[in-house]
């Protein structure tokens, strides 16, 4: 698979960048992840009259301009403001200079599940109101799924680039992530920009509504009165370089990337199948070299509706003899679609460099055909060396990332 | 008040409606064949049959009835109960 | 260096359902744009180039395919005709093989329809349930996947007009990780009224008007090994893909140019053995870079330029796939000699240029 003189790189993850509902920065989302703080409220994003209950866990307060330095914000839809305020902050935290970002060959890959549908929701709007012939040309020139990571390299003023958006939907984050990983090991970039970003939209939330699947006030994981999910919005970048670039620089290495896995269920459009996330987790451990025992805690997809989280706890049994603990953190920020597993790694990423397990929130009794040790509400300090990160999606796409302690050699 | 005739009518729309969404003939559903042992729906099929029911009668049918809907006689009774309720 | 070869593959396209109308009318370079009925297309433009009746019904039967969006169908379709050609081995052990699929943003006319009941509606839950998935941008992937029992990574790829490259560039790393043993690679573009729109509102100066077309073509990339061991023919091999990006149109030149002499170096190959250049033939500010930047790295070569565009319309995030085609047309045949090269280049508006190298297949390859 390589040439001889040619082994694999190390891929290190050196900086975050995070716009959740639970807070702007990885600082602000360490401290929520922390206390358990919850991003759920009230939708603003469009009109819910109509709809029986409206909640979701939308980024407040979030001002572009202060984040976004080269483009005008309002070139960009709100999803590719969200990453790229993200790429910016993980940037900013991995302490690399811009210009000498620019000289290195880069990968820029942003998973989505709606990439701008909240601007074709407006167009929508625009279309009924006045028809097809006055659509804003601005918001239908920044309505690409594209612009999403090619935004990011505008911002940036990268030339040595790659840039690629993964609409893979909810399991996006995880496949960038993928992506950015086998890209630096095998030399081909040394530094790669990566993770999700979604925005909440009508879209989207009428049709999870629609099926039942929108919890009226609250995202309850695992828990025996689960109702469903929140829809929620955010974006998760992760700096990735390799342990070289890593070490010359002199970089803070929060966690290794160890590997990941993909499989297709290829059977059901919306439900998960437990046979195929089984061996979804069981080809990440192969391909990170790692045995099931060796992992301390497992982020789950965790959406909080009844077929996904029994699913997903019987794929955990199935591969694990002993699960570890296993925390959902759409109980804090919901289901931020594509950025639901950049933001998970985040987490996994930060527990593992910080010590302790983020908990399940709004947890009361777990229901025993899940059976797992969900860390009820409170944080839990932990020793970590390695985690694993879980992100499924419609149309049976699975995707488990692992990450790792990383330790320097003696 | 629902007329004998109106009825009969309804149930043959919605007889078409359950039919077209399960992609079978007519001919192959009587009143208690089962959506799901007899004509292979999956739980989208069922969400999609209540969908279509309130659209086209103007009807708000809450998901608990979901469990209800495994034959067409069951549909027929429960949009004949909501008609009657507007 | 890659290691992977082209075998065998697939393309719907205004040109018909299969590569054979495909390869037919590349080779005679037949226009395929024809004017559009105002009735089911209304809109901005008066042509097109849609793949001629098109119903996926005759393809890949009724059962399944009534709530199927356009582009999926394309898809689903595409993918059907490969695994067909490529033999039952080809499906023997479906966990190990790759789906790649571009996408410009899934369906735009599935998406704003959707929206359109929630907000016209009695309700605005008064959608179609069976048509959410449609919304979401995986659906052409995933369901290509279900249709056919791909249980292999599926991953759904947007890189605007690159997407084809892209799409090529992401199969090569899963492969080369590990991830699976083969991939299918490639990209679908729907017509519909609804892009016809946006893409009438969204281009730039005296691009506006140029028709659209719409279609798909997917490759399978595998090992030499492979290929013969299942007795498919390797029609070419992938050499290796390049990308950079542009701040300024002006620069849109030079980023190509450099893209095209890094790949010739990567691959330690030399510019005149370059016969065949199929560009993206992007409009607007960017009209006529790419040929630029073919000639500034060239030089006195004049290889046989492939545009399709003239030919099929512009199919937006279908096109580099489409271009692979085109080249995998041409360079498949009796006169093409052994290890002639081919490019295949696109430029963005979105600031983004890249190009993939190919090489015809030696005797020993094929």
């Amino acid at each position: 698979m390589y040439d001889n003189d040619q082994r694999p790189r190390q891929v290190v993850i050196t900086g975050l960048g995070l716009v959740t509902s639970i807070g702007l920065g990885a600082g602000e989302f360490l401290a929520g992840l922390r206390a358990g703080r919850s991003g759920a409220k009230p939708i603003t994003a469009f009109d819910t009259t109509g709809f029986a209950h409206s909640y979701g866990c939308e980024v407040a307060d979030f001002d572009p301009a202060e984040w976004i330095r080269t483009i005008e914000p309002e070139e960009l839809g709100r999803a590719t403001q969200f990453s790229v305020a993200a790429a910016n902050m993980a940037v900013a935290d991995a302490g690399i200079d811009p210009e000498e970002l620019r000289g290195r060959r880069a990968m820029v890959s942003v998973g989505t599940t709606d990439a701008e549908s909240r601007d074709l929701d407006l167009l929508a709007g625009e279309q009924l109101e006045k028809g097809p012939e006055h659509l804003s040309p601005g918001v239908v020139r920044r309505a690409h799924a594209a612009r999403l990571s090619s935004s990011i390299v505008r911002e940036l003023g990268l030339t040595d680039v790659e840039a690629l958006t993964i609409p893979t939907a909810c399991a996006a984050g995880n496949y960038a992530i993928g992506s950015g990983y086998d890209a630096i090991r095998a030399g081909d970039v040394d530094v790669a920009l990566c993770g999700g970003a979604d925005a909440v939209c009508r879209k989207t939330f009428a049709g999870f509504y629609r099926l039942g699947t929108i919890a009226p006030e609250v995202c309850q994981p695992f828990d025996r009165d689960r109702k469903g999910i929140l829809t929620g919005e955010g974006a998760g970048i992760l700096m990735m370089e390799s342990l070289e670039s890593a070490r010359a620089r002199g970089a803070r290495i929060y966690a290794e990337v160890l590997g990941y896995g993909l499989t297709c269920d290829a059977h059901h459009p919306v439900a998960p199948d437990q046979d195929s996330l089984a061996r979804c987790m069981a080809l990440a451990h192969r391909n990170a070299g790692i045995s099931a025992a060796d992992v301390d805690f497992i982020s789950a997809h965790g959406t909080g509706t009844k077929a996904n989280d029994v699913t997903e706890a019987g794929a955990i049994r199935q591969v694990f003899d002993a699960p570890p603990p296993t925390v959902s953190i759409k109980s804090m920020v919901g289901h931020s679609m594509g950025a639901a597993s950049a933001l998970g790694s985040a987490a996994c990423a930060l527990s593992i460099a910080e010590g302790f397990i983020p908990p399940t929130i709004n947890h009361r009794e777990t229901d025993p055909d899940c059976g797992l040790d969900c860390v009820p509400n409170q944080a839990r300090p932990a020793e970590l060396s390695v985690v694993q990160n879980n992100a499924l999606a419609f149309a049976g796409n699975n995707a488990v990332l692992i990450l790792g302690r990383h330790r320097e050699a003696a | 008040m629902t007329t004998a005739a109106t009825s009969a009518e309804r149930r043959t729309e919605i007889k078409g409606i359950i039919c077209d969404i399960l992609e079978i003939e007519p001919s192959d559903m009587t009143g208690t064949s089962r959506f799901k042992e007899d004509h292979e729906a999956d739980s989208m099929g069922a969400i999609e049959i209540l969908s279509t029911l309130e659209r086209t009668y103007g009807i708000d049918l809450d998901q608990s009835v979901l469990p209800r809907l495994v034959h067409l006689d069951a549909v027929v009774d429960v949009v004949d109960q909501a008609v009657a309720a507007k | 260096m890659s290691a992977l070869v082209f075998s065998t593959w697939s393309a719907v396209s205004p040109y018909g359902v299969g590569s054979e109308p495909f390869r037919t009318g590349i080779r005679a370079s037949r226009g395929a744009i024809t004017a559009l009925d105002p009735e089911t297309c209304p809109g901005p433009f008066t042509e097109g180039g849609l793949v001629p009746d098109f119903d996926v019904t005759e393809h890949i039967g009724r059962k399944g395919t009534r709530t199927m969006d356009r582009v999926t169908a394309i898809a689903v379709t595409a993918v059907g005709l490969l695994l067909a050609d490529g033999g039952p081995e080809l499906t023997s052990r479906p966990e190990d093989t790759g789906l790649v699929l571009g996408t410009g943003s899934g369906s735009v006319q599935s998406i704003m329809d959707f929206t359109r009941d929630s907000l016209a509606g009695e309700r605005p839950y008064h959608v179609d349930p069976a048509r959410f998935p449609n919304t979401v941008m995986n659906r052409a992937a995933g369901q290509s996947a279900i249709w056919h029992g791909i249980k292999g990574p599926n991953t759904t790829i947007a890189g605007g007009r690159l997407t084809g490259l892209t799409a090529l560039s992401y199969a090569t790393r899963l492969h080369r990780g590990g991830h699976c043993a083969r991939v299918l690679c490639g990209a679908a573009e729907e017509y519909s009224v609804q892009r016809a729109w946006l893409e009438w509102h969204g281009r730039d100066g005296d691009d506006r008007t140029s028709p659209l077309g719409e279609g798909g073509a997917v490759f399978l990339l595998e090992t030499a090994q492979d290929a013969r061991a299942a007795g498919r023919r390797a029609r070419a091999r992938l050499l290796t893909t390049r990308f950079r990006a542009f701040a300024e149109p002006a620069d849109a030149r030079a980023a190509l140019a450099e893209c095209v002499r890094e790949a010739l170096k990567q691959a330690g190959a030399r510019a005149e053995d370059v016969r065949v250049v199929a560009p993206a033939e992007t409009g607007g500010s960017l009209a006529g870079v790419e040929e630029a930047a073919i000639a500034d790295v060239l030089g006195s070569t004049v290889p046989h330029l492939l545009g399709n565009r003239a030919l099929l319309g512009d199919t937006s995030a279908a096109t580099a796939s489409l271009q692979l085609a085109s080249v995998l047309s041409v360079l498949d045949d009796q006169e093409t000699p052994p290890g002639a090269l081919a490019l295949v280049t696109a430029v963005d508006r979105d600031g983004t240029a890249g190009c993939a190298l190919l090489a015809a297949t030696t005797n020993e390859e094929s």
